[in-house]
């Protein structure tokens, strides 16, 4: 009931903030999923992601991103704050932001967030779902963007780590990071970021993962992107990402993952595409919920309008703990 | 009589003209420049003006024009550039318009406006010349 009611308390309050037409911009994204696996047909519904932009003066604007997400059971839903950013321009491309953002840490994170429309594939890569790195850090930061020739941009954020909420750090440690990108080429971005967080004893993992450490854990995630879109013929997108877990007992303990993927478009409005994603963990990793993974992906990308996405994908997973499991997924994503 | 062959002569070739508000940006620049400012890769002008582009809706003519020459992109590909950049939030969507009156009335009147037209500019907009011509 109370989420119900939290619903349609949002709904309201976005209509009344369209009525006040200040250069308000509501919109959304949704999909729609069915998936074929271990001899069973399912249909779902992914997430509904609505966000909001405003122009509140000449230099300020705010940006916020909600999310609802279905559960198992009928009716059930969860409402995420995804984005509660205020903008800052203080001076050329320089920008001051407060909020919660997506973590600046990769170019999926920061490029995609929650609009399914724009992904290349249907799910994000398996580093995000290995709650390998942290997704939002609520703080503040400095940005810059398209700095020179080279297109230059760069984010330095400090905020509240990981297993704070919203409101209040858990520790009096802050998480850092930085990163930079820049474009040597029309359509090419090269960048790379380092992380770093003091991981409290006995603190669970970004989005209620399984991840946590009875001791105090320096993380330290060095990634490294490259992309190619908006060509006429190809696509690439290449991630990867080495992260220490250290305490003074175990000493340093290493993870790498990495995804790459590739699209091809032909016939005007299709793409295929293909993927691989990998995680190996050191033996006796303290804090990650060590499982061993590759998985391997060829899907087909029918771009109807830039609101309409269909892709259809099958997917190869294995992993250490679970066995292999073999997928075909459908998905209609739509922009409103 | 003069001034309809002109307007006539634009749209039928394909030329587009760039116009301004008086407050921003400068009188001329090279097309690389005005490429730049209008993939909201420039927040501000040199004056400090924030940076408003005003284009025509992708089903235009002048539109589709605009897409294709300025942006290398169908229409479909424009609006979802933006789409993309305004939900990354690292950019304001430009303003988008059905009639070149309703663009160039804008233009005039917002500070740090520049737009996008395929017939001579009127009014009070002042035009900017790209690598020294005055259409392209």
């Amino acid at each position: 009931m109370k989420k119900f009611n939290l619903f349609i308390f949002t709904l309201l309050l976005l209509t009344g903030m369209e009525a006040m037409a200040q250069d308000t911009q509501i919109k959304g994204f949704v999909d729609v999923l069915g998936n074929y696996q271990n001899e069973k047909v399912s249909f779902g519904l992914g997430e509904q992601d609505l966000f909001i932009t405003s122009e509140l003066s000449d230099r300020l604007s705010f940006l916020g991103e909600s999310v609802f997400k279905f559960g198992t059971s009928p009716t059930s839903f969860n409402v995420s704050i995804e984005r509660v950013v205020l903008k800052y321009n203080f001076t050329g491309n320089h920008n001051l932001l407060v909020g919660k953002h997506h973590t600046p840490i990769n170019y999926w994170n920061d490029t995609y967030h929650h609009g399914r429309v724009f992904f290349p594939t249907i799910f994000r890569p398996y580093l995000f779902s290995a709650n390998i790195i942290p997704l939002h850090t609520t703080g503040i930061s400095v940005q810059g963007q398209n700095l020179g020739k080279l297109n230059i941009g760069y984010d330095l954020m400090v905020g509240n780590g990981i297993g704070s909420s919203e409101v209040v750090d858990n520790d009096k440690y802050k998480s850092v990071t930085a990163a930079v990108h820049f474009k040597p080429w029309e359509k090419w971005r090269v960048g790379g970021s380092v992380y770093y967080d003091m991981i409290s004893p006995g603190v669970i993992s970004h989005h209620g993962g399984s991840d946590t450490s009875s001791l105090l854990t320096r993380q330290m995630i060095y990634s490294g992107s490259l992309s190619y879109f908006g060509g006429k013929r190809f696509e690439l997108l290449g991630e990867l990402s080495y992260v220490t877990n250290d305490n003074d007992s175990t000493g340093p303990k290493n993870t790498i993952a990495f995804y790459t993927y590739g699209g091809v478009k032909f016939a005007k409005k299709f793409t295929g595409y293909v993927r691989y994603d990998f995680i190996e963990y050191d033996k006796g990793e303290i804090y990650y919920h060590k499982n061993n993974l590759i998985a391997m992906l060829a899907g087909l990308r029918w771009q109807i309008n830039y609101l309409v996405v269909v892709k259809l994908e099958y997917q190869y997973e294995d992993s250490e703990l679970n066995n292999s499991s073999n997928t075909v997924t459908a998905q209609v994503a739509v922009g409103f | 009589m003069a001034l309809l062959f002109a307007n006539t002569a634009n749209a039928q070739d394909g030329m587009l003209s760039v116009i301004s508000n008086g407050k921003g940006a400068p009188s001329e620049m090279n097309f690389q420049e005005l490429k730049s400012i209008l993939r909201g890769e420039r927040q501000r002008w040199s004056d400090g003006t924030k940076v408003v582009i005003a284009l025509m809706k992708t089903n235009t003519k002048a539109g589709s024009t605009t897409s294709k020459k300025i942006y290398g992109m169908t229409g479909d590909e424009l609006n979802k550039y933006w789409l993309a950049l305004v939900f990354q939030g690292k950019a304001k969507a430009p303003a988008f318009f059905n009639t070149i009156a309703e663009l160039q009335s804008f233009v005039e009147q917002t500070p740090g406006a520049i737009g996008i037209i395929d017939v001579a500019a009127q009014g009070n907009t002042k035009m900017v010349t790209i690598d020294g011509k005055k259409t392209f």
